[in-house]
């Protein structure tokens, strides 16, 4: 478990890190918290040639709310997007990541390129339909949640690419429901929810190689108060739209039924009720 | 205050730990922490296959990797010649070895078939991927309980390497005239110690010499081993267990890598070679263990009594069988403890261990018994339900008890404990069974999640002297350590303890044991352990015996050099020996508040002042006592619990856990504590998260500490731990605690898990998976 050799570059800008990136030839990889990469490293799944740490690049750990949506910079780390109160569902759902160790160092941009469809703040990004942006050798773009993640840990940043900043639209009301198997775990299965407007946007981690954005047909469309029967028959869409793969944490079947119910829960966390608990049948 | 108030005993109270000093403050010396000149780093080369030959390794391009000086594999001059022969005289056991490095053929992933000598463990990890082997894939065999394709040796062709079968009594007879009779089909998780730190060792060969240097629980027995390997005289072989953290059993093995470190030490003279596991080499090829599957059937009468017990075992035993306890240390112990603390006449039980293409079973604190414990308090709850019995008054309907001891179990075992019926009481009390039973009612009545109850009663087998061994017969007997007193010449007390600690205390322990002996107080004794060369003899950290078997020996060896000083005292003072007292360093004569003289005194005479020595004595003070219990000491114990279940999710919420166990006469409080907590906690680990898990090709699914899941903190409740004290028959009255917590814990956990639900749990881990699905059912 020691990591295959690699060199080392600190990027002192975004140039710098993208020109890095390319006189890598497709070998390079963006340090930012490590708190994914490095494991991967030990365990010599990745050989990245260089490391680009970007760790001390200036001006991409900002965090400001402008019409509407929170602008965060890529660097911003977990325990900042769990402190901060502009943007209260991403507060949220980072308050779920890992431990306090991890938390101070993952940053918000590394969890979205690394593409875990089991993480919280993919889920986040895809509920609230943000957006990223990205940095490359022909300038920057920008790319919607919904292109963003290609399949499990692959996301539409290219080689060459870094994920400079991050757009999340401030929901009107939200709610987030997770099920790990211990505290700090990677979610067996997490719901975002989030209502803009009379819209409502669930979406499901840990039950495809991506977030699965929720289709619910005519179910999405919601007025300022939803009715208890309302929940439930999003939550039963909400299972009925997943096909989760069985794994060592439990059947498919089980975690269709774990959709179901954090879907309830993330929704009556929305709706400002509290979580139901479901009697035995 | 009288002088007895001022020296009051160190044992019986929670003095600060001797080794704590370093421990917490980060200056613990472990071996990851050795650095020699020289020195170079070790990196093994692993099959990715479960089973297959060998067809050729070619280390041609690994030698050219920057910083490599040598590659070893099995075929090496060095290593060819040398196997470890796990060795058993019990009748049919099936004797095979276990190469330091694969020979022929890999038994599973994860062995260790070539090593590479590097500048840096980096280097030698590059070095390691250019190892190129090529293996003929043979068809892998993971279920102990299925026929082999292809045997995992060619000496055991069903893959049994051990079979045996425990009988008293007429079990059918009896079960034909049981008024009830309850089936069960049971499998445990395979699960292992998984301490903080993993194995490390190095070893330096020098002027024909072997220090090794070893995270090892047993440092006597690695060296003995060692000296027959490696053929080498055993005075020439030093073995330094320095700090070591944490171990449960996993470390009491010698294992191949070990050997392998050995020999290629010798190979390469006067180059010190260290290797430190990391946690996926841990992980895939340290001993696991509790890999298990029962059918059982039990007989009761109306009344309640337990009549027969029918069970069949099998415990899969893994590649090898593990050196030098042999594939039979979890089956044996499985069929000799099955029964617990319940009185039984009529008993059969046949026990298996099973090779199979998966890492090596080894002891894992608890043996075996977490498993039975919960085969057995399987067989009571659903005894329970048939006769339409409390599950409780059934338990305490068949418990050994004090007019019964000493009972000679089925197996014919010798408890001494009868404790078990105090430790359920107290528990049940402490618990508040009742207020619990209430909650339950009320739930069912007006919803809410529903609640269990689960109990375990256990006794824990501590402190094995000669005629106890419940395990295979091997070609040494672990009844008896050894420890030596010394009184320095400024009348200090250095203790040579054969024990070994991995963070348990035993050195303090042992300087509580020996200051009282002796007389003198705690903070005046120091003691060395976890070196062969400066100690006599210790078995080691194994079956909850140092507290018993080392404490003896340090009570005896105490005792003993009291005796020296009170006896060259009374010369020295012209006082009768048989009216002379040594407290907290000074001698006293009988009724008498000022000392006569001081211990340091008696000491500079012993050592500096020879001329003062009177007629008859040879100077020093010092002095080695052996022990051995000859039996044993059980320990009693009890545990029960409320865990509430979120239908919707599996979720299992403890709400409640109290463990009430005996351990006899209590040295030092915190301690005993520490240990029944922690070890209940592992319990809690592997009756709901720990689980080795291999595919049905042989690849082991849970590879990380991601996969593989080890409770934390945040999982574990709030334990409320209770004691009753029968004193042991043995020096210091003591009975042995690191195991007992890790007994109930599956029983516990399934038990409430069936109560709450009305279900049968038969297979653990009990997972919010498997919850969910029971309550589908």
């Amino acid at each position: 478990m020691k990591c295959p050799p690699f060199s080392y570059h600190r990027a002192t800008d975004v140039a710098d890190a993208v020109a890095a990136l390319q006189a890598a030839d497709d070998e390079g990889k963006i340090l930012a918290g490590g708190q994914s990469l490095v494991p991967v490293l030990a365990l010599r799944l990745a050989r990245p040639s260089v490391l680009v740490d970007v760790n001390r690049v200036p001006g991409l750990d900002s965090l400001e709310r402008r019409d509407g949506v929170l602008q965060a910079g890529a660097l911003v780390r977990h325990l900042a997007l769990a402190g901060q109160a502009l943007h209260p569902l991403a507060a949220e759902a980072a308050r779920w990541i890992g431990h306090t160790a991890i938390r101070s160092r993952g940053t918000l941009g590394g969890s979205l390129a690394h593409a875990d469809p089991s993480a919280e703040l993919p889920a986040v990004l895809r509920a609230c339909d943000g957006a990223v942006h990205v940095a490359g050798p022909a300038g920057s773009r920008r790319v919607g949640a919904d292109d963003l993640f290609v399949g499990a840990l692959q996301s539409a940043v290219g080689e060459n690419e870094m994920i400079t900043g991050v757009e999340l639209p401030v929901p009107d009301a939200w709610g987030f429901a997770e099920f790990a198997r211990r505290h700090g775990d990677f979610a067996v299965v997490a719901v975002a929810a989030a209502r803009f407007g009379d819209r409502v946007r669930v979406a499901v981690g840990g039950v495809a190689g991506v977030p699965h954005l929720v289709d619910a047909g005519d179910l999405d469309h919601v007025g300022d108060e939803i009715s208890d029967d309302h929940v439930a028959l999003l939550a039963a869409a909400a299972a009925d739209d997943v096909d989760p793969a069985s794994d060592l944490h439990g059947c498919a079947g089980y975690r269709r039924a774990l959709t179901e119910q954090m879907t309830l829960r993330a929704l009556a966390d929305l709706a400002g009720r509290p979580q139901p608990v479901r009697e035995p049948a | 205050m009288t002088p007895d108030d001022q020296h009051a005993p160190a044992s019986g109270t929670s003095v600060r730990r001797k080794e704590d000093v370093r421990l917490l403050t980060g200056r613990g010396r472990f071996v990851s922490d050795l650095a020699l000149p020289r020195m170079r780093h070790v990196a093994f080369v692993r099959s990715p296959v479960a089973h297959g030959r060998i067809t050729g390794v070619d280390v041609a391009e690994a030698l050219e990797v920057d910083g490599v000086s040598a590659v070893f594999t099995g075929e090496h001059p060095a290593i060819a010649p040398v196997a470890l022969r796990a060795q058993s005289a019990l009748p049919g056991y099936v004797e095979t070895d276990q190469p330091p490095l694969a020979r022929g053929k890999v038994r599973f992933a994860g062995e260790a078939v070539a090593a590479v000598v590097a500048a840096d463990r980096y280097l030698a990890e590059d070095g390691a991927e250019a190892v190129v082997v090529d293996y003929d894939p043979l068809p892998p065999t993971v279920c102990a309980w299925v026929e082999p394709e292809h045997p995992v040796h060619d000496e055991a062709p069903d893959n049994v390497l051990l079979s045996r079968t425990f009988r008293a009594g007429d079990a059918d007879a009896a079960l034909a005239e049981a008024h009830v009779v309850v089936d069960r089909e049971l499998t445990t998780n395979r699960h292992g110690g998984n301490p903080i730190e993993c194995r490390a060792g190095v070893a330096r060969y020098e002027d024909r010499r072997l220090t090794f240097w070893s995270g090892t629980q047993v440092p006597y027995i690695v060296r003995t081993q060692l000296a027959e390997l490696l053929d080498l005289p055993e005075g020439n072989i030093r073995v330094i267990a320095p700090d070591v953290g944490g171990g449960f059993g996993v470390k009491a093995v010698l294992y191949p890598e070990d050997v392998a470190l050995c020999l290629m030490a010798m190979a390469m003279p006067g180059v010190p070679l260290k290797w430190v596991e990391d946690r996926v080499e841990h992980l895939l090829a340290a001993t696991h263990a509790r890999d298990h599957r029962y059918v059982l059937r039990a007989g009761f009468a109306a009344d309640g009594e337990l009549l027969a017990v029918s069970a069949d075992a099998w415990c899969n035993a893994g590649a090898y069988s593990v050196y030098p306890w042999t594939a039979g240390i979890e089956p044996l112990m499985a069929g000799g403890l099955l029964t617990g603390p319940y009185k039984l006449a009529h008993y059969t039980c046949t026990v298996r261990g099973v090779a199979t293409n998966t890492s090596p079973s080894g002891p894992y604190r608890g043996v075996a018994r977490p498993s039975t414990v919960f085969a057995m308090e399987a067989l009571m709850d659903s005894g329970a339900r048939a006769l339409g019995m409390d599950p409780i008054a059934l338990r305490r309907r068949n418990l050994i008890l004090p007019a019964d001891v000493p009972y000679r179990m089925p197996s014919r075992l010798v408890d001494d404990s009868g404790a078990y019926e105090a430790c359920l009481d107290k528990a049940v009390a402490t618990f508040d069974l009742d207020r619990w039973r209430a909650e339950q009612t009320r739930r069912r009545v007006e919803g809410g999640r529903p609640l269990g109850i689960g109990v375990g009663v256990y006794n824990e087998l501590t402190g094995l002297g000669r005629a106890a061994s419940a395990g295979p017969r091997m070609a040494f007997r672990t009844g008896h350590d050894a420890c030596t007193v010394r009184i320095n010449p400024d009348g200090a007390v250095t203790v040579f303890s054969g024990v070994t600690s991995q963070g348990q205390g035993l050195e303090t322990t042992m300087a509580q044991v020996v200051a009282d002996a002796l007389g003198v107080d705690y903070d005046d004794v120091e003691v060395r352990y976890g070196d062969t060369d400066s100690s006599l003899w210790g078995f080691g950290a194994f079956s909850s015996r140092q507290a018993v078997i080392s404490g003896g020996a340090a009570h005896l060896a105490g005792e003993h050099v009291r005796g020296q000083v009170l006896a060259l005292a009374a010369a020295l003072k012209e006082a009768p020996v048989e009216e002379l007292d040594l407290r907290g360093g000074q001698i006293h004569m009988a009724g008498q508040e000022k000392p006569i003289i001081s211990l340091a005194e008696v000491a500079r005479v012993a050592y500096l002042q020879s001329d003062r020595l009177p007629e008859g004595f040879e100077p020093g003070l010092e002095g080695t006592r052996f022990y051995d219990p000859i039996r044993g000491a059980f320990a009693a114990g009890a545990q029960i619990a409320a865990l509430e279940i979120d239908p919707a999710t599996g979720e299992i919420g403890i709400l409640d856990w109290v463990c009430v166990e005996d351990a006899g006469r209590i040295v030092h409080p915190v301690i005993v504590d520490g240990q029944i907590a922690g070890s209940i906690a592992q319990g809690i680990g592997g009756a709901m998260y720990e689980h080795l898990v291999y595919d049905d090709a042989g690849n082991l699914s849970t590879g990380t500490l991601l996969d593989y899941l080890m409770p934390t903190a945040g999982e574990i409740p709030e334990l409320r731990i209770g004691h009753v004290s029968t004193p042991a028959a043995n020096p210091t009255g003591v009975r042995g605690v690191g195991e007992g917590g890790t007994l109930a814990p599956n029983a516990v956990v399934a038990g409430a898990v069936a109560d709450a639900l009305g279900v049968e749990v038969d297979d653990l881990p009990v997972t919010p998976a498997r919850v969910w699905e029971l309550v589908q059912r």
